[in-house]
């Protein structure tokens, strides 16, 4: 058991390539998700129809399709190095779920908040910005923390175009010492220590802005 | 009164008819609001007096008539309804306070943002505002964290501070404990004691007695009667008043 630690250096990058693309992946997904979400929720016919076909085909198919998809499929288009594939492959994955996340968050919020906003004087956009969002966002943070989770365990499917990331790392070593149980549960491990770091955080952030909503 | 009359009304409704889709909410509505003057509508639920006062500031829409404020007709699409819902103030039955601001960040966003108030300036405001309806120990509290009655009053310091030329009222007590009632109806009383333009929803007969220049009763979409409110309550000429004051003096 102890002479499993000498592993631990080798899974070290390895957990770093999962977070890098992790991380990415969150951030196109954030990025996407957002005014998919606008979109979505839009006056605009085109622009809402645009939104539901995107959502529609990214939940309707499998991540690693789209992975394929972008890193060999795109190839006579944009020829992409395996990294940037993953993360651009898991951020449009991400998107179709995190706009869905803040399309339901935003709606979540009382017509009368809009109305109270409205009536003040205020425009769509400052109604939109100082009143609806900031509540939405909120109560968007646990599904968001949720998707993040998700999100970083799907990073996983990135050792199917050769990045060293956890996964592909414990069957490389295990190749080589014949302890596959033993590296896949060190890798398990470092999962657990990463999903486990992240419910903390948004759990802190979501106790943070709760402000007004928790009794004092 | 009589020179009142003469002096353009500050809110005035012209044929004005409503529908959500079949259903025929306001029937052509004539009426108008002179400054100053307290108006108190009656009627039952259904009758269409939210609507009413939602064509006003063009929560909603009427699709035939004319709304007016001091005499300017804003055409509900082309022009600019914000400039025109920024001049009326509206108190909700449900209060809508924005949860994720304090009591002092509820009334200072307007004046801030459509205002384009300084912060210090509307701070100073929103203070004098909130003492105005006893909430002086409240400034940095959530609305969470109000009574009923106190949220009702933080709404209506929201709705001031943006110094309307005329305050509409949907039910403003409807919503809250008996025991409540009291504290926003006197708020409203030293308003229009004070001159404030009220147009208000209400069944509270105190106030409508003590404070209502003159009640309007609406019933099916239409203004069935007006006048005094000594006329109205007791000497109502309509048997459909005469029935419903019955019908709510009983409760
Ligand atoms: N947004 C809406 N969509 C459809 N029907 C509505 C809407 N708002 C009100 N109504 C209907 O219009 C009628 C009048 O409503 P309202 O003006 O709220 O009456 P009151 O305030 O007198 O109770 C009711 O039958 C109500 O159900
Ligand atoms: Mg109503």
């Amino acid at each position: 058991m102890p002479d499993l630690f000498r592993y631990i250096p080798y899974f070290l990058p390895a957990a770093w390539m999962t977070l890098v693309i992790t991380s990415f992946g969150i951030l196109i997904g954030l990025l996407i998700g957002f005014p998919i979400s606008l979109a979505r929720l839009s006056k605009n016919k085109a622009a809402e129809l645009a939104a539901k076909a995107y959502i529609g085909f990214i939940r309707g198919t499998p991540l690693l399709l789209q992975l394929f998809f972008i890193y060999f499929g795109l190839v006579r288009l944009i020829r992409l190095d395996p990294l940037p594939s993953a993360a651009l492959a898991l951020g449009i994955h991400n998107g179709a779920y995190i706009a869905e996340i803040f399309r339901g968050a935003i709606q979540s919020v009382d017509k009368g908040q809009i109305e109270a906003g409205r009536a003040l004087g205020m425009s769509k956009a400052q109604t939109l910005r100082r009143i609806i969002l900031p509540q939405a966002f909120r109560r968007a943070l646990p599904p968001l923390g949720n998707q993040f989770i998700i999100a970083l365990k799907d990073s996983s499917l990135a050792s199917t175009i050769s990045i060293r990331e956890l996964v592909l790392t414990s069957r490389q070593l295990a190749s080589s010492n014949y302890m596959m149980m033993e590296m896949l549960m060190l890798a398990a491990v470092f999962y657990l220590i990463m999903t486990g770091a992240l419910s903390f955080i948004v759990h802190r952030i979501e106790y943070k802005m709760s402000v007004g909503e928790r009794a004092v | 009164m009589n020179e009142k009359k003469l002096a353009e009304p500050i809110v005035r409704l012209e044929k004005v008819h409503k529908h959500f889709g079949k259903l025929h909410v306001l029937k052509g509505i004539d009426f108008s609001v002179q400054e100053k003057e307290v108006v108190v509508i009656i009627g039952a639920s259904g009758s269409g007096k939210s609507t009413l006062l939602r064509c006003i500031n063009y929560l909603e829409v009427a699709e035939q008539g004319k709304v007016f404020l001091e005499g300017k007709h804003v055409h509900p699409t082309k022009g600019d309804i914000n400039h025109v819902r920024r001049e009326i103030g509206m108190v909700f039955q449900n209060f809508n306070l924005f949860p994720h601001m304090t009591v002092l960040g509820n009334v200072i966003e307007a004046p801030i943002r459509v205002r384009g108030m300084k912060k210090e300036e509307a701070t100073i405001l929103a203070k004098d505002l909130i003492a105005k309806v006893g909430l002086s120990d409240k400034l940095d509290v959530y609305p969470r964290m109000l009574s009923g009655g106190q949220k009702q009053r933080v709404a209506i310091a929201r709705a001031l501070a943006m110094s309307p030329k005329v305050m509409l009222f949907d039910e403003p007590t409807s919503a809250l404990d008996p025991e409540l009632v009291g504290e926003v109806i006197a708020v409203m009383k030293e308003l229009a004691d004070e001159g404030m333009t009220m147009i208000v929803v209400t069944h509270e007969m105190w106030f409508a007695k003590e404070a209502a220049d003159r009640v309007i009763y609406m019933d099916e979409g239409l203004i069935v009667e007006e006048g005094k409110p000594e006329e109205i309550f007791t000497n109502p000429r309509e048997e459909r008043t005469k029935a419903f004051l019955k019908q709510i003096l009983k409760d």
